[in-house]
C-alpha cells in the first residue's frame, strides 16, 4: 500500500498571478448575473479590467525573482513576467476595445469577459510551463476559450465560421503537439523539462529519431498557435470571421504565448539539439516572410492585410530565435513586445472606423480618413510604419535588433531574407498610408455614429509607445537582453 | 501469449482507425471508433494499465460513443457521404500523410526496435493502480490536475454561450431572418411537432406549409 500522501509545498505568492486571474475570472462570470443591463454594462468591464491590474502588479512583483513552483510545474521567471505582463495587457485592452461592442447580444456580457479572462490564464500557465503535462493543459485552456470568442457574434454567419474552422485546425494542432510531446517522454522518461535536458545531454538521446520526430511535431503543433507558415491557413478567414476586439487579443496575446513555450522548449531542454532545430526554424521562418507578405499584398480587407502581414511578423520574430543566444532571445522578446504595441495601435484604429462607417474595415473604407480624423489616422500611419520597420519606430529597432543577430549567429542568409521581405511589405503598409492620406472619401455622409473615445485613445497610447520604443529603445533592450540572459542561464 | 495478443489488438487499432476516415456511412465510423478503442484497451492492458484500460472501456467506448450514436442516429444518416474532397486537396492530402507516416515509422522504428529481446521495464506491483494514479494527480500533477477542472468549467461555459443563439445569421448589414429561418431541421429531427404530423417551418407558424 502506499503510505500517507505528502501535498506539494506551494508558493501562494509565486502562485498569486494564476489565483488572482482565476478568481477574477469566475467573480466576472457571476457578476455577469446582475440583472440591471445598465449595471451589467459597467461592472463586467471594470470588474475585468481590476483583475488584470491586480494580475499585472503580482506579476511585477516576481521580477528578478525566479523561482520553480508547486512540484515544478510553473516557473516564474523574467520571460513569464514579461511574456504574462504582455498577455494581461492585451488582455486589458481587448477589455477596452470592445466596451462599445453589442457582447450582451452575443454570448452574455459576463460570459464574454470570463472567457477572456479564462484564456488569458491558459496564456500564462504555457509561458511558465515546466513540464510537458502543464504545458499541454496550459494551451487547451488557452485555446477552448479563444474557439467560442471567435463565435462570440452568434447573428454574423462569418463568426460563428471563424470559430468553427479555429476550432477544427486548432485541434489538429493541439493533436499534433500532443503527439510531439509524447515522443519526446517516450525518448527522454520524464515530462518536466528541466529533467528532459538532463536526459538529453547525459544519455545522448540526441540521435534518437523518436527524439527528432516529436520535435518536429511539437515545433509544428505550436506553429499553428503562432500561424507561422505553413500552418497558417486559417489566420486570415479567423482573424476577419471574429469580433475585432478578439482579433486584436489574439494577433497579440497568441502570438506571445506561443512563441514564449516554444522558446522554453527549445532553448531550454533542447538547446543541445540545436543544430537540429535551427535550420528547422529558419526554414519556417522564411517561408512566413515569403508567405505572408506576398498574401497581405493584394488584400482589400485591412483584417485579411493585418492577419497576412503577423504571419510575415512571425517569421521575423522566428527569425530572432534560430540564434539561441542571449542576444536572439532578447532581440525576439523586445520585438515581440513592439510588434504587440503596433498591431494593437493598427486594430484599434480598424475597431473605430468600423464603427463610425459602413465599410471601415475594407480599405476604401480608410479613403480620407487623414482628412476626418488626422488623429486616427495618425496612429494608423505610426503603425504601418513600425510594422514594415522605418525609422524613427520601435518596428525599426526590433528588425535591426534581429538582424544583428541573426548577423553574430551567423544567420547572415536569414537577415537578408527578412530585409527583401520587409521591402515587399511597403507595398502593402504604404498603401494604407496613401490612401488615409491621399484620396478623398465619398462624398456621401454615412450616419454619424458618436466617436468612440477611449478606442482613439487606445490607438493614441499605442502609438506613442510605438514612437518611444524607436526614439528611446536602450532600457527596454536591456530589459529584454536580461529575459534573455534569465532564460540561457535557467538552463 | 503477450506478443500475440499485442498484434492483434494493434491490427485492430489500425483497421479501427483506418475504418473511421474510410467508411463512407458515419454510423458505421462510430462502430469503427469503438473497436478502435476497445483495441487500444487491450494495448493498455499489456502495457499494466489496467485501471487506464478500464477508463477507456467505460468512459470512451461506453460513454463518449454512445454519445457519438446517438447524435448520428439524431443528425447523420441521411445518405449524403462525407468527406468528398476535391481538387489539389485530393493528391496533396496523400503525399502530407505518407510523409508523416514516413518520418513516425522511422521514429518508432528507429528507436523501438531496441526494446524487442529485451526484458521490458521493471513494474512494480502497485503500478498503474487507481491509488497510485491518484497519487501522483495529488502531488506530481497537482496543477494540470487542478487546472483541467478551469477546463471543464470553461467548455460548460462555451457550450451554453453558443446554445443562447435564438434567431438566424445576419449576412453582411441586413438581417437575413427570412432566409436563415428557412433553414430547417434535419428531416427526423425528433421533434414533437414532427411526432404530431405538421412540422413547421423553422421560426414560423405551423401551418404556414
Amino acid at each position: 500500500m502506499i503510505a500517507a500522501i505528502k501535498a506539494p509545498l506551494i508558493d501562494w505568492s509565486a502562485l498569486a498571478p494564476f489565483t488572482s486571474l482565476t478568481v477574477g475570472a469566475v467573480v466576472v462570470l457571476i457578476a455577469g448575473l446582475v440583472g440591471s443591463a445598465r449595471l451589467r454594462s459597467w461592472l463586467v468591464p471594470g470588474l475585468a479590467l481590476v483583475t488584470l491590474a491586480v494580475t499585472a502588479v503580482e506579476l511585477l512583483s516576481r521580477w528578478n525573482h525566479p523561482k520553480v513552483i508547486v512540484s515544478e510545474a510553473l516557473r516564474v521567471d523574467n520571460l513569464t513576467v514579461t511574456l504574462g505582463l504582455l498577455c494581461v495587457g492585451a488582455a486589458a485592452f481587448a477589455v477596452i476595445l470592445s466596451l462599445r461592442s453589442d457582447t450582451e447580444e452575443g454570448v452574455g456580457r459576463g460570459e464574454y469577459h470570463s472567457l477572456l479572462l479564462f484564456t488569458t490564464i491558459g496564456m500564462l500557465i504555457l509561458i511558465a510551463a515546466n513540464d510537458l503535462v502543464t504545458i499541454f493543459v496550459g494551451l487547451e485552456l488557452l485555446s477552448i476559450p479563444l474557439y467560442v470568442l471567435c463565435a462570440t457574434e452568434l447573428r454574423r454567419e462569418h463568426s460563428l465560421e471563424a470559430g468553427l474552422k479555429y476550432l477544427i485546425v486548432g485541434s489538429v494542432g493541439s493533436a499534433t503537439l500532443l503527439y510531439g510531446l509524447a515522443l519526446i517522454y517516450g525518448a527522454t522518461g520524464s515530462t518536466s523539462l528541466p529533467k528532459i535536458g538532463v536526459a538529453i545531454s547525459d544519455t545522448g538521446a540526441l540521435t534518437d529519431p523518436l527524439l527528432l520526430a516529436g520535435m518536429a511535431l511539437a515545433i509544428a503543433g505550436l506553429s499553428f498557435k503562432a500561424s507561422a507558415a505553413p500552418f497558417h491557413q486559417w489566420t486570415p478567414d479567423v482573424y476577419e470571421g471574429a469580433p475585432t476586439p478578439v482579433t486584436t487579443f489574439m494577433a497579440t496575446a497568441t502570438k506571445a504565448a506561443a512563441l514564449g513555450i516554444l522558446l522554453r522548449i527549445l532553448v531550454g531542454p533542447l538547446l543541445p539539439a540545436v543544430d537540429d532545430w535551427a535550420p528547422v526554424i529558419a526554414v519556417i521562418a522564411t517561408l512566413s516572410i515569403v508567405v505572408g507578405n506576398f498574401g497581405a499584398l493584394g488584400q482589400d480587407s485591412l483584417k485579411r492585410m493585418l492577419a497576412w502581414s503577423s504571419v510575415a511578423q512571425v517569421g521575423y520574430l522566428l527569425a530572432g530565435l534560430v540564434v539561441a543566444t542571449s542576444l536572439g532571445i532578447g532581440a525576439l522578446v523586445f520585438y515581440l513586445v513592439v510588434y504587440a504595441v503596433m498591431t494593437l495601435a493598427a486594430f484599434a484604429v480598424v475597431i473605430e472606423n468600423e464603427r463610425t462607417s459602413d465599410d471601415g474595415e475594407r480599405l476604401s473604407g480608410f479613403a480620407g480618413l487623414g482628412r476626418r480624423r488626422p488623429w486616427l489616422a495618425g496612429a494608423m500611419t505610426v503603425s504601418m510604419l513600425s510594422l514594415a520597420g522605418l525609422p524613427p519606430t520601435g518596428g525599426f529597432i526590433g528588425k535591426l535588433a534581429i538582424i544583428n543577430a541573426d548577423a553574430s549567429g551567423g544567420w547572415m542568409w536569414l537577415a537578408i531574407v527578412l530585409v527583401l521581405g520587409s521591402l515587399v511589405s511597403l507595398g502593402y503598409y504604404l498603401r494604407v498610408i496613401a490612401t488615409m492620406w491621399m484620396t478623398e472619401g465619398s462624398a456621401e455622409k454615412t450616419p454619424v455614429v458618436k466617436q468612440a473615445r477611449e478606442i482613439v485613445a487606445v490607438a493614441l497610447l499605442a502609438a506613442a509607445v510605438t514612437i518611444a520604443a524607436g526614439v528611446l529603445p536602450s532600457w527596454p533592450l536591456e530589459r529584454a537582453q536580461d529575459v534573455g540572459q534569465t532564460v540561457i542561464s535557467s538552463r | 501469449m503477450t506478443p500475440l495478443i499485442f498484434f492483434i489488438a494493434s491490427i485492430g487499432a489500425i483497421a479501427g482507425a483506418v475504418g473511421v476516415i474510410a467508411l463512407r456511412n458515419p454510423f458505421y465510423g462510430v462502430l469503427s471508433l469503438v473497436g478502435h478503442l476497445l483495441c487500444l484497451a487491450a494495448l493498455f492492458l499489456l502495457l499494466h494499465a489496467e485501471f487506464l484500460a478500464a477508463a477507456q472501456v467505460i468512459v470512451y467506448a461506453g460513454g463518449v460513443m454512445v454519445l457519438y450514436v446517438f447524435v448520428v442516429a439524431y443528425v447523420g444518416g441521411s445518405g449524403e457521404s462525407l468527406g468528398a474532397s476535391h481538387g489539389w486537396l485530393r493528391i496533396l492530402t496523400p503525399v502530407f500523410v505518407g510523409v508523416l507516416l514516413l518520418e513516425l515509422m522511422v521514429a518508432t522504428l528507429g528507436s523501438g526496435l531496441k526494446a524487442i529481446g529485451t526484458e521490458g521495464a521493471d513494474i512494480q506491483a502497485s503500478f498503474g493502480s487507481p491509488a497510485e494514479i491518484g497519487e501522483l494527480l495529488l502531488t506530481r500533477f497537482l496543477f494540470p490536475f487542478e487546472v483541467a477542472s478551469l477546463l471543464l468549467l470553461v467548455a460548460a461555459i462555451g457550450a451554453v454561450g453558443l446554445a443562447r443563439r435564438r434567431s438566424g445569421f445576419t449576412v453582411g448589414d441586413a438581417p437575413l431572418d427570412a432566409a436563415a429561418r428557412s433553414v430547417s431541421p434535419p428531416k427526423g429531427s425528433g421533434t414533437m411537432a414532427e411526432a404530431a404530423g405538421d412540422r413547421p417551418v423553422f421560426g414560423g407558424k405551423v401551418g404556414d406549409q
